[in-house]
């Protein structure tokens, strides 16, 4: 009796992909504890993985291009092969090299050769998160890989070794990797054949067949077709997180289009297959892509991958950093469609970025032109970055501005004996001078050296610059803009607020009562009433508040500090208002504060609003408070947003969100991530998150599975829940 | 000031991006005072025209400073003055939001007990440009809704009961004028949203919501009628007020749908709880 089985669909094979990537979830926790980050789409790591790196420089650490790329080499070689009979590509990572460099006797910075030690009471003054030793975080040019493919970007590497004498190590790395690459990609060459021999299944084989030519055509040559396009990206994506976590990925409706078009013209591609390659693509790696937004002629560029990518992206049913660009000209259809997503697949994805805002805000910098600006794509966390001539360094570089508020509050208590709110704006704006100024000098040191101590030598293959001038992208990137993010605006707006209603104003309070009780935490007497009162006053975000006008008198003060502070080689800072996942650190190096907030407790989102903002918690109030204290550069002050799930079945649900969407962009709101929750589903996971492993949030600017989450971390985002509703 | 900006009225609140008071996003001014007294009235602040205190004991901190007022949230004031002027102020800020559909809904309590208020409110929308709605319980002579009704975009009104003596129980006052101020309206070509609270017990009867949804669809200019099965939000309230109000009971989805199926073969469109209704 011959069992006759029926032939899996495309969609059928991504659904057993998503259950196994909930499995994965599970195992992945049990091996590294909670994360509190991106789901980046790794594997588990099988017990016979082992790796210790092969090579240090003298100081004892991961240092210098050489050691960087024979490391690389060594840990991608020991990667083992992972070819899935399910999907149409392969590849697929488990460990960073980032965690060895950090794991090393002197991690990530080489202290030894470049010490900062008179920098580093400035960063503990002021809680700045300074950016020395960080990486990635900018856009690689993916037009570049693609047309050259890594045997042309190895002839490329040997062209100019010759044309540049004298930066032999450079190129030998540079070379060393791409090697790397090329060797994964055999082995996973040599799996699949082996597959292929046992496999019975007539879908699962044509599959393989086709996942075999992929990989043979792109070892060497340029991709031809859409799934090589798609493998090589694998590949790339692949590498350049194993070597440092880069997650930039492109404009990917736009990028795939000229393969897209001539598969389909040739008859080799469906939609159906091109769904699945593109679900594939997203499975394998999770890097951030956007879509639709329109060319620099201000025209439409959705097409038809924009529509392929979202239903893939349902297909997958995970989280999906992709970002929809917002503009007047792109059709609101399209966008409805978009924002349908976030309600059928409750996964936190798409989220959205506002093209005025971004592409208006990013003109002011010097010599930045409209192509440029409109060609800056929202490609990580919260931010965006010019593919392949940026090295913005955006997410990395932060001053924690209540800290910031701390010390001018507690300097002003001590000093004068008739404080005043005018006072301590004078004296938090002198303190946000000079930790502008001493996050400058560190941005410089770190630029100046990090190509000695760890050179972006994946990323350098797809920037303009690098191989042709033996540079890394730290040296050389043309557009010279450099991100620096504020957090806890709303902490500082709100203290602000509540001092000069309740004792300017009111004058139901005395400056000394509210310090008595901010200092104490407000455990003296009276102690919490005095919280109360300080709580209850008018809200940033609360509607035109006393508290909005502080956030916009504080933003003002933020941007032209940043955009003003000079840079070595003619760079620029430009600013933005974002936390990341740093709030609960942040809190920690913080005493109480004179909005209410207890000492040590988490200090506000991004540029969100402190829960309880206002009682009906209009997210038009939130939308048009946080649309007012845009830094204005090109940089995102993000608004987050929760909404319940029953919204989208009602009538005209959909249309309503987008037209807050659309006004929030209109007005020059940058980024919006949204969450879609279900109430119950997530209270049941925040008491035992293994009964939902396939809930997933967006914490911040990235999504994780709510699994992987420490318990701090769950109940911020249930806790911003909650106000939301 | 001119045009009528300075009048005054006494508010409830005034709720940003409200998402049930009419189509697309709005802004919902609840006016306080109300001349029904419905047995089941979600919001029981809103009729009497004086001003009352809410008390939530949970979020008493036992200051002992209640004279000198809480900021806790435990006593909260209900009721305050504003002027046409005011309320513009709140209302435009939400005007970037709505869209091709969304405006400004006067709800309450009753905005027609304060009529000189509600129709200078409506004018200062209608001269920015903003889409105006009322949620009235038309209980009121038809002089004064034929002057508010060439000011509205839309008029959101309750159908409670089609018995007048049924009517006349639970609310206090007959529905005859509510019929006839149904038909005005639609004679005016004003666009209607219809409403059915469905109490259980009380009015979830087939029969009664059939000859409602009849009415309805005599109606010209009816967008829909929609179906609200009871909540008990307003006991919570009116205790929190030092008053008692009934709790009833909340029909079953399936009862829902049998009204709701009975209502759409009068050939109009229906929804229940804001969700469009299909019989699929």
């Amino acid at each position: 009796m011959i069992e006759v089985r029926p032939m899996l669909t495309y969609e059928e094979r991504m659904k057993l992909l998503h259950d196994k990537k909930v499995q994965h979830t599970f195992e992945k926790r049990k091996q590294q504890g909670y994360t509190d980050a991106d789901d980046y789409g790794t594997v588990p790591v099988p017990e016979e993985y082992h790796f210790e790196p092969v090579a240090y420089s003298i100081e004892g650490g991961l240092y210098g291009a050489m050691v960087n790329a024979l490391n690389f080499a060594a840990i991608m070689d020991a990667h083992p092969v992972y070819v899935d009979p399910l999907e149409i590509m392969c590849g697929r990572w488990r460990k960073m090299l980032t965690e060895y460099r950090e794991r090393s006797a002197t991690g990530t910075w080489n202290k030894a050769k470049y010490p900062y030690d008179e920098l580093v009471p400035w960063h503990k003054k002021y809680g700045i998160v300074c950016g020395i030793g960080s990486d990635s975080h900018c856009a690689p040019d993916f037009t570049i890989g693609l047309e050259l493919g890594f045997g042309g970007l190895l002839e490329k590497i040997a062209r100019y070794k010759e044309i540049n004498p004298g930066h032999d190590e450079f190129y030998d790395a540079e070379r060393i990797c791409v090697e790397a690459i090329q060797r994964t990609i055999d082995r996973h060459v040599e799996e699949i054949k082996h597959q292929l021999e046992t496999e019975e299944r007539p879908e699962l084989r044509e599959t393989l067949e086709m996942m075999l030519h992929a990989n043979e055509n792109i070892r060497d040559k340029a991709p031809q077709t859409f799934l090589e396009a798609c493998q090589w990206m694998c590949w790339y994506n692949v590498a350049t997180r194993i070597y440092d976590r880069d997650g930039a990925g492109c404009q990917l409706d736009v990028i795939l289009l000229p393969y897209y078009e001539r598969d389909v013209a040739a008859g080799i591609l469906s939609d159906d297959l091109a769904r699945f390659i593109l679900a594939d693509l997203m499975l394998i790696e999770t890097h951030y892509y956007q879509i639709s937004g329109v060319d620099e002629n201000d025209r439409d560029q959705t097409n038809k991958l924009s529509y392929l990518i979202l239903e893939a992206a349902h297909w997958l049913n995970s989280s999906a950093n992709v970002t929809v660009r917002m503009h007047p000209n792109v059709d609101r259809e399209f966008l409805k469609k978009a924002v349908s997503y976030l309600f059928i697949d409750k996964m936190a994805w798409p989220r959205f970025c506002g093209d005025n805002g971004l592409v208006d805000g990013f003109m002011k910098n010097r010599g930045v032109d409209k192509a440029t600006a409109r060609s800056r794509i929202a490609v990580g966390c919260n931010w965006m970055a010019v593919p392949g001539r940026e090295f913005p360094m955006n997410d990395c570089v932060k001053i924690n501005i209540a800290k910031v508020f701390e010390v001018a509050y507690d300097e002003m208590m001590a000093e004068n004996a008739e404080p005043s709110t005018r006072d301590l704006m004078d004296r938090f704006s002198k303190h946000l001078k000079l930790a502008v100024e001493k996050t400058a000098e560190g941005i410089s040191f770190h630029l100046a050296h990090q190509h000695d101590v760890m050179p972006e030598l994946i990323i350098n293959l797809m920037m303009q610059d690098t191989i042709e001038k033996g540079e890394d992208i730290t040296q050389c990137a043309q557009v010279k803009t450099v991100g620096l993010d504020g957090a806890g605006l709303a902490v500082v707006a709100d203290s602000f607020a509540a001092l000069e209603q309740r004792v300017e104003t009111d004058k139901v309070l005395t400056w000394d009562k509210v310090y008595e009780a901010v200092k104490s935490d407000f455990t003296c007497e009276d102690g919490e009433r005095i919280r109360m009162m300080l709580q209850s006053s008018p809200r940033y975000c609360g509607g035109d508040t006393i508290a909005d006008q502080w956030a916009r008198r504080i933003t003002d003060v933020w941007s032209d500090y940043v955009t003003n502070q000079p840079m070595e080689a003619d760079r620029q800072l430009i600013p933005g208002w974002f936390s990341w996942s740093n709030t609960i650190m942040f809190g920690e190096m913080v005493g109480a504060t004179p909005n209410g907030r207890h000492a040590h407790k988490p200090i506000s989102h991004g540029a969100n609003p402190n829960p309880g903002f206002r009682k009906d918690g209009a997210v038009t109030a939130q939308a048009n408070g946080i649309a007012r204290v845009q830094p204005g550069y090109g940089n995102t002050a993000p608004l987050q947003l929760e909404f319940d799930p029953r919204m989208s079945m009602e009538e005209g649900g959909l249309d309503r969100v987008l037209d807050i969407l659309e006004a929030h962009v209109n007005m020059g709101g940058t980024l919006i991530n949204i969450n879609i929750l279900d109430g119950k589903k997530l209270m049941e996971a925040n008491e035992n998150p293994d009964l939902h492993p396939d809930l997933v949030v967006r914490v911040t600017g990235f999504t994780a599975y709510f699994i992987s989450l420490s318990p701090e971390f769950r109940q911020l985002v249930v806790d911003r829940f909650l106000d939301g509703m | 000031m001119e045009n009528g900006y300075d009048i005054t009225g006494r508010l409830v609140s005034i709720q940003r991006c409200s998402v049930h008071d009419g189509p697309g996003i709005r802004t919902t001014v609840f006016v306080k005072g109300c001349q029904l007294d419905c047995a089941w009235c979600h919001n029981p602040e809103s009729i009497a025209f004086e001003e009352e205190e809410f008390f939530y004991p949970e979020k008493c901190i036992h200051c002992g400073k209640c004279a000198e007022g809480c900021y806790a949230g435990a006593r909260e004031k209900c009721g305050r003055e504003m002027s046409v002027s005011q309320v513009m102020e709140e209302v435009l800020q939400d005007r970037p939001y709505y869209g091709d559909e969304g405006g400004i809904t006067i709800s309450g309590g009753e905005p027609l007990c304060q009529a000189e208020f509600t129709g200078a409110l409506l004018d200062a929308c209608r001269s920015e440009g903003i889409s105006t709605g009322m949620e009235s319980n038309l209980c009121v002579p038809e002089t004064l809704i034929k002057d508010v009704l060439p000011k509205l975009d839309m008029l959101m009104a309750d159908c409670k009961f089609w018995s007048p003596e049924l009517h006349e129980k639970w609310t206090g006052r007959s529905n005859v004028s509510i019929i006839k101020n149904f038909a005005a309206a639609a004679a005016a070509g004003v666009p209607i949203i219809m409403r059915t609270p469905v109490i259980g017990g009380i009015n979830d009867d087939e029969d009664e919501i059939g000859k409602i949804a009849e009415f309805a669809a005599s109606l010209p200019t009816l967008k829909y009628y929609e179906l609200l099965a009871y909540h008990p939000l307003g006991v919570g309230k009116a205790e929190a007020l030092g008053k008692k109000q009934e709790r009833f009971s909340t029909p079953s989805g399936e009862k829902m749908k049998r009204l709701a199926e009975i209502a759409a073969g009068c050939g109009i469109e229906v929804l229940i709880n804001s969700k469009r209704y299909t019989n699929d």
